[in-house]
């Protein structure tokens, strides 16, 4: 097990250097003039320009550029801002917020899913497993973008339930809709997992044995099989919790909830290089992070697989 | 469009240099005429193709179904609802959202298709390259995918865009869709390529390919006229899937402000441009985000017959 997981990080050396780098070579090299449009409509002051060359190292090569900026990283320094604020504030602010949005996406979708995929599973061919298919198919087609002003129409300007923004303090009550429209299509797909797993795992030789027994059926669902059909199942809820995060753009911008996700959009749109390269660099490496977790993981959930 | 059809003609050499006798005796179909017996008994595929039809139909002529001018705005309408000469009603500027909306299909199913197909290609090309020659080649290539692949999708897209595409940029409306078309494409490879790289793995070691390799074929040849052929189906079936994918991307990125945007009328446009409006009218959101849900199923289904009909595993 632990050389497995060191040969896993060993393996992401390369994806996590390379990714930070096509982030950090995109962001800062690719536009002519880093101080474009960044003091408004005049042009910025030479006495500026000279200081955040000065400060950010922009007259040094890109190369140093980006390993003096991943050895701070690396150490735990984000850097500031252009406007002097310290971007590990930035992240202090926002972070907590993406986190809870996700997480409610996460339960929603997996309690959702789940029960789903196991109600279908077990009944296969009847009128709820059609219902459910044929609806599956539907989240997994409807555009992000279709589903959050659907929904921000029904329950805002139609039923007047939620309001347009989420507060600052970000309540948890204030997320269950944001969160069902970033669960939408991982419900599905959770869904068609479970109900793919219960009808494969329901056929095996344990179940078989479970029932020749004598134990009762609740246990034999209960314990036997779906302990083994939840492999895949929390594999894929692992993967998402990191694709959530990221994915949360859309439904951030939707719901003016303050995340990471607005943050880098919003920092974006002022070319703010300074937030937008580290901000992007956390959320990928919680991505690639949340991969490797969820490998090892199965190894808790299923004794047969062992990594050695 | 990529589907099954016009790639029928690959089944007559499925096994390279196999006899055509027995296709013309008709007693084995193989995989692709089989998929297409499948496909056309399936109510649910034959719906979604002829709603897809519907969409094509509207890109390439959309005066065949609106008269109206979707550029003519007359600022006394401005937020009409939906009557009978307007059956969408007017949006802000008092343009008609029927013909909008019907003008918006073709830039919308346009950058979703062409996405795709450079994907599929570029990502295809590696992907079979990566599989066939293995070695550092593989390596190499496999972890540049990963690479790509770690970068979050929408994230990457709004990086990219905003620096060549954004708002100062002045780029006009077909230099706009050209580049979210390749910013698409750029981003979405990997996942086609990894598909690519499987199935060639699959039956690079397969005897009819040892065979035509000792008879001495170049890898070029054994490429194109044998692997490929017996490598294509899963990598369809993801392009099939994937165009649903984009044309809902298109729209993420047009709401976001860095897609495609004002000369281009497309769906993801329309929903932009109102979103601030819901409250007081949701018509000029909602007939676009209808006809985007709507093209997107039809994609999305096609993809999932071609899939259901091609894995044998699944029937």
């Amino acid at each position: 097990m632990g050389r497995y997981t060191l040969r896993r990080l060993l393996q992401l050396m390369p994806v996590l250097i390379g990714t930070t780098f096509l982030i950090h070579f995109m962001v800062w090299q690719l536009p002519a003039d880093p101080f474009a449009g960044r003091c408004g409509e005049r042009p910025c002051s030479e006495a500026f320009i000279a200081r955040m060359t000065e400060q950010f190292g922009l007259d040094q090569p890109f190369y140093i550029q980006y390993l003096t900026w991943l050895k701070n990283a690396v150490q735990g320094d984000f850097g500031v801002t252009f406007n002097q604020v310290p971007v590990i504030t930035l992240i202090e602010n926002s972070y907590p917020n993406t986190l809870k949005l996700a997480l409610v996406a996460l339960a929603i979708e997996g309690v959702i899913g789940i029960t789903a995929g196991v109600l279908t599973g077990l009944k296969r061919g009847g009128f709820i497993d059609n219902l459910v298919l044929v609806s599956t198919l539907f989240l997994m087609g409807l555009p992000i973008v279709v589903v959050g002003f659907a929904m921000k129409w029904i329950f805002w300007s139609e039923l007047g339930w939620i309001s347009p923004t989420v507060s600052t303090e970000v309540r948890w009550s204030e997320l269950i809709v944001p969160g069902f429209v970033l669960a939408t299509t991982s419900m599905a797909y959770i869904a068609r997992l479970m109900r793919a797993n219960i009808a494969e795992n329901s056929r095996a030789d344990y179940v078989r044995t479970a029932v020749a027994k004598g134990l009762e059926n609740k246990r034999v669902v209960g314990v036997h099989l779906l302990r083994n059909s939840m492999i895949p199942v929390v594999t894929f809820l692992g993967l998402d919790l990191g694709n959530l995060m990221a994915g949360a753009i859309v439904t951030e911008g939707i719901f003016n909830i303050n995340g990471i996700g607005l943050t880098i959009f919003r920092a974006i749109g002022r070319h703010d290089a300074t937030i937008v390269v580290p901000l992007a660099t956390l959320l990928v490496v919680i991505y690639i992070f949340s991969n490797l977790i969820v490998d090892l993981f199965y190894a808790v959930l299923d004794p047969r697989i062992r990594y050695e | 469009m990529s589907d099954p059809v016009t790639t029928g003609g690959m089944a007559t050499r499925p096994q390279g240099a196999a006899e055509p006798v027995a296709e013309a005796a008709g007693a084995a179909r193989g995989l692709w005429s089989d998929a297409l017996h499948d496909l056309v008994r399936r109510p649910l595929f034959l719906i979604a193709f002829a709603i897809v039809g519907v969409f094509v139909v509207m890109a390439a002529f959309p005066s065949l179904f609106t008269s109206v001018n979707p550029e003519f705005a007359d600022l006394s309408r401005s937020m009409e609802r939906p009557s009978a000469e307007a059956w969408f009603g007017y949006d802000l500027q008092g343009r008609d959202v029927y013909a909008r909306t019907i003008y918006g299909a073709r830039p919308s199913i346009v950058v979703g298709v062409l996405a795709v197909i450079a994907a599929t290609l570029f990502g295809g090309l590696i992907g079979i390259l990566a599989g066939y020659f293995g070695g550092w080649i593989d390596s190499l290539l496999s972890r540049m995918g990963e690479i790509f692949l770690g970068l979050p999708y929408v994230l990457g897209a709004i990086i990219i865009l905003s620096i060549f595409a954004g708002p100062r940029s002045g780029a006009s409306a077909t230099q706009i869709m050209f580049i979210v078309v390749l910013v698409m494409a750029f981003l979405g490879w990997p996942l086609i390529a990894r598909i690519a790289r499987s199935s060639v793995l699959a039956v690079r070691h397969s005897d009819y390919v040892q065979a035509a390799r000792g008879l001495g074929a170049g890898p070029a040849r054994v490429i194109f006229r044998h692997l490929l052929p017996n490598a294509l189906a899963p990598i369809i079936v993801m392009a099939t899937i994937s165009i649903g994918a984009y044309i809902s991307a298109e729209a993420v990125l047009s709401f976001l402000g860095i897609g495609l945007r004002a000369p281009v009328i497309s769906w993801g446009v329309a929903i932009a441009d109102h979103q601030s409006l819901l409250r007081q009218s949701a018509h000029p959101l909602l007939f676009p985000a209808a006809f985007l849900t709507i093209a997107v199923l039809a994609f999305v289904m096609i993809g999932d017959a071609v899939r259901e009909a091609l894995d044998p595993k699944l029937r």
